[in-house]
C-alpha cells in the first residue's frame, strides 16, 4: 500500500511539476505570475478535443495542431494583451493575465459549453502494469514521468547551451542589460511565452485524463502547481518539478492518514516553508542592492 | 412659484400612480396570463444544470399549445443566475417588480435559492417546486410550520442516502459500506441518511472519506477505501468528483458496489464522462428513467421532439418539467377565479398526487410532499435499469408533522 500511494504521489507531484514549470518560465523572465495559465491549457485541451471529435483525426495529429495553437495563444496573449500596456508594473501585468484568464473561460464555455466531456487521451489511467506484486503502474503515469524527464532535460540543454535560453536568462537577470547587449528583449518574452503555453498545454491534457474536460477543470490544478512552483522556487526549473513531487507525496501520505487535513496541509507547509526560506526550497535567494 | 407648484404637483402623480403599477404587476396574473418565474444557472460552473429550467419551459409551451389554464396563457421569464446567489437575488427582484410574478419554479442552486427565499415568501409568491433539496421545509420551518409559499418535493438527501443503504444492505446484502462525501452540507446530509439507516442495523459505516469539491486528485481516498475492505462505497459527491473517483479507483484495481445520489442520476451523461466506467453503478432518482413508456412520460417525450428538438432529453431536463407540474395541476384545479390563497389551499389538499415523479401530499402543516427515490442502475451504453421503484423512507420522523 505504501508503494503504491508513493507511486500515486509521484505521478501527481510530477504533473503539478509539469504545469509549475510552465508557470515558472514566464516568470523566470518576466517577474510575471500569469493567472491565465490554467485556461490557457485548459482552451488548448478543448482544440485538442473538437479536432478529436469534430475531424476524427489521430491523436499525434490532433496533438501537433495543438501544439501549434498552443504557440499562437502564448504570442498572441503576449503581443495583444501585455505588450501594449504602457509603463506596466508587474502588478499591472499580473491583473491583465487574471483578465485573459477570464476571457479565456468565457470564450470556452460559449464555444463547447460547460457540460463535462471525457476527454479520449491515449495514454489512460485504466490500463494499468503490475511492476512488482500489488504494485500497479498505469500508462497515464508512466506517460507524466518520461515527459516530465524529458522536458528537464530538454529545458536544461535549451537553458544552457542555446542562445536564445542564455538570452531569457540574460531578461531575466536586468532587461535594461539585455537590451544594451543586443538581445531583442520582446521578441524573448514571445518566446517565453509560447513555450510556457506548450508546455501548459501539454499538462492541462494530462490532467483532462484524470478527470473531466469542462471550462473551470484548470483551476485548481493551476492553484496547486503554483503552489509547488512557490515551495520549490519559481525561479529554479528544477526546484519546481521536485517542488510539485514534494506536494504529491505530503498530499497523498496526509490523504491516505488523515483525509480531512489533505486540502490545507500542503500550503501549511509552503507557508512554513516560505517563513523559513521565502525563496523557497530548492532557489538561490538574490538580494538586490539599491 | 409656478415651477415648483408643477414639481409638487408630477411629484405627488408619480408618488400615487407608481405604487399602482406595481399592485398591478404584483399579482402576477391577468385575464390573458399567468407570470410564472425561474431562476438558474444556464451559463456559468453549473450550466449543465440549467437543463432543468428549460424543461419546465417545455411544460409551460405544452400547455399553451393546447389553450392555457381557464383561458390564460402562460408567460414564463428565465433568468440566468450563472449559479451565483448575488444574480439569483437580482434576477429574482428584477422580474417580480419590473412584470410581477405569480409563482416561481424550480431555481437548481441552493445558495441561490436560500438568498432569495425571504423575499419571494415576503411577497407573497408561490414557489412550486423549488429544484433542490435544501431548500426543504421539513429542515426550514418557522414556528414549528412551514413556509406557506413554499411547496417542496425534491426528496431531502437524508431520507435518499437511507433509503439507499437500506438497499444496499437488505437487498445486496453488503456487511461493509463507506461513503466517500462531498465536505460541504450537502455531502454531509448524505453522510446524515445514511449512519441514520446503519445504526437502525447496529451497524457502523466502514470508512467515511471526506473530500473538497475542487479536489482533482483523489489517489489517497481510494487506496484508504480499498484498504478498508469496503464493498459498497456510496458517493454524495459532484459529477467531476465521482469520475476522478472511478478513473481512480480502476486504476488501482479496487471494485466495489459504487452507489451515487440522485445527482448523478443523468446516466447516459455520466457513461460518457467517465468513459463506461459508470456502467453497473447504482443511483437513487427522483425522476423516473427518461426511456419509462409512463404515458405522461411519453406525450412529454414526443412534446419535446416537436417543441424542443436541440434539447438532450435527460433526467435534468426532465427534473424541470416535474418540478412545475404540480403548478399547473393547482392552476386547472382552482379554475378561472385565480388566486393566490385558491391555488395554495388547492395545493395543500393534494394527497398522494401523480405526476412524473412519486406522489405527493401536501398539508398545510407539510409542505416536503414527498420522501420517495427510485434506484436505478446504469447499464450498457448508459442505458436505465430501474431496479426498485418508488421507495420511502420508512426512518423520516418528519412525516409525523
Amino acid at each position: 500500500m505504501i508503494g503504491q500511494l508513493i507511486i500515486e504521489g509521484l505521478a501527481i507531484g510530477a504533473c503539478y511539476g509539469l504545469f509549475g514549470v510552465a508557470v515558472a518560465i514566464i516568470y523566470k523572465t518576466s517577474e510575471v505570475v500569469n493567472f491565465g495559465q490554467g485556461e490557457m491549457g485548459m482552451i488548448s485541451t478543448f482544440i485538442a478535443y473538437h479536432i478529436l471529435i469534430q475531424y476524427q483525426f489521430p491523436f499525434w495529429l490532433a496533438f501537433i495542431i495543438t501544439m501549434i495553437f498552443a504557440i499562437l495563444l502564448g504570442m498572441f496573449i503576449e503581443f495583444f494583451l501585455l505588450r501594449p500596456a504602457k509603463d506596466p508594473t508587474v502588478l499591472g501585468l499580473i491583473i491583465i493575465t487574471l483578465g485573459a484568464e477570464m476571457m479565456l473561460m468565457s470564450l470556452v464555455g460559449w464555444k463547447w459549453g460547460a457540460e463535462q466531456k471525457d476527454f479520449a487521451f491515449p495514454l489512460s489511467v485504466r490500463d494499468t502494469h503490475e511492476i512488482l506484486p500489488g504494485l500497479k503502474l498505469n500508462e497515464w503515469t508512466m506517460g507524466v514521468f518520461i515527459l516530465t524527464a524529458l522536458i528537464m532535460v530538454l529545458l536544461y540543454l535549451f537553458f544552457r547551451y542555446s542562445n536564445l535560453g542564455v538570452a531569457m536568462r540574460a531578461t531575466q537577470q536586468n532587461q535594461n542589460a539585455a537590451k544594451i547587449m543586443g538581445i531583442k528583449v520582446e521578441r524573448v518574452f514571445s518566446f517565453t511565452w509560447a513555450m510556457s503555453s506548450v508546455i501548459g498545454a501539454v499538462a492541462a491534457m494530462f490532467f483532462a485524463a484524470r478527470s473531466v474536460l469542462d471550462p473551470t477543470y484548470m483551476m485548481e490544478p493551476f492553484m496547486r502547481a503554483f503552489a509547488a512552483a512557490v515551495l520549490g522556487g519559481l525561479t529554479s526549473i528544477p526546484g519546481v518539478v521536485l517542488g510539485g513531487i514534494s506536494l504529491g507525496l505530503i498530499e497523498n501520505f496526509f490523504g491516505y492518514a488523515w483525509p480531512h487535513w489533505k486540502p490545507i496541509v500542503a500550503f501549511v507547509v509552503i507557508i512554513l516553508v516560505l517563513t523559513l526560506k521565502p525563496s523557497g526550497l530548492f532557489a538561490k535567494h538574490y538580494v538586490k542592492k539599491v | 412659484m409656478k415651477k415648483i407648484c408643477y414639481s409638487i404637483v408630477l411629484m405627488v402623480a408619480l408618488i400615487l400612480v407608481v405604487p399602482l403599477t406595481c399592485s398591478a404587476a404584483e399579482k402576477g396574473f391577468d385575464d390573458k396570463e399567468i407570470r410564472i418565474g425561474q431562476f438558474g444557472p444556464q451559463t456559468g460552473p453549473a450550466a449543465p444544470w440549467g437543463s432543468v429550467a428549460r424543461g419546465a419551459g417545455l411544460l409551460f409551451d405544452l400547455v399553451n399549445e393546447e389553450g392555457g389554464i381557464h383561458g390564460r396563457k402562460i408567460k414564463y421569464y428565465l433568468r440566468d443566475d450563472q449559479y451565483n446567489p448575488a444574480l439569483a437575488q437580482a434576477a429574482v427582484k428584477e422580474v417580480v417588480e419590473r412584470y410581477g410574478i405569480f409563482a416561481f419554479t424550480g431555481g437548481v442552486s441552493g445558495a441561490g435559492g436560500q438568498a432569495v427565499k425571504k423575499f419571494i415568501s415576503d411577497n407573497k409568491i408561490l414557489w412550486v417546486v423549488p429544484g433542490t433539496s435544501s431548500l426543504n421545509t421539513v429542515d426550514d420551518r418557522v414556528d414549528g410550520k412551514p413556509d406557506p409559499y413554499r411547496f417542496c418535493s425534491y426528496p431531502r438527501f437524508q431520507d435518499e442516502a437511507s433509503v439507499l443503504t437500506k438497499y444496499a444492505v437488505e437487498e445486496l446484502g453488503y456487511k461493509k459500506i463507506a461513503i466517500l462525501y462531498q465536505n460541504d452540507v450537502f455531502g454531509k446530509v448524505g453522510l446524515e441518511g445514511m449512519t441514520q439507516r446503519l445504526v437502525s442495523y447496529k451497524m457502523k459505516c466502514v470508512l467515511e472519506i471526506p473530500v473538497e469539491p475542487t479536489e482533482k486528485d483523489l489517489a489517497s481516498q481510494m487506496l484508504r477505501l480499498k484498504n478498508s475492505g469496503a464493498e459498497a462505497v456510496l458517493m454524495w459527491v459532484s459529477p467531476t468528483l465521482c469520475v476522478i473517483a472511478l478513473k481512480t479507483s480502476e486504476s488501482i484495481d479496487f471494485k466495489p458496489q459504487w452507489i451515487a445520489n440522485s445527482g448523478l442520476s443523468d446516466l447516459a451523461l455520466m457513461h460518457h464522462i467517465t468513459g463506461g466506467l459508470y456502467e453497473g453503478v447504482i443511483t437513487g432518482a427522483f425522476v423516473p428513467p427518461p426511456d419509462s413508456q409512463d404515458p405522461l412520460m411519453v406525450k412529454y417525450r414526443e412534446a419535446a421532439k416537436r417543441l424542443a428538438p436541440e434539447e438532450r432529453w435527460s433526467s435534468f431536463y426532465i427534473a424541470g418539467i416535474q418540478f412545475a407540474e404540480p403548478l399547473v395541476e393547482a392552476l386547472r384545479r382552482v379554475g378561472p377565479n385565480l388566486s393566490t390563497e385558491a391555488v395554495m389551499k388547492e395545493l395543500n389538499s393534494f394527497r398522494n398526487w401523480k405526476g412524473l415523479g412519486a406522489p405527493i401530499t401536501w398539508t398545510e402543516n407539510c409542505h416536503q410532499g414527498t420522501d420517495s427515490v427510485q434506484i436505478q442502475k446504469c447499464g450498457p451504453g448508459g442505458t436505465y435499469i430501474l431496479l426498485k421503484d418508488w421507495t420511502e423512507n420508512d426512518l423520516a420522523t418528519w412525516k409525523n408533522y
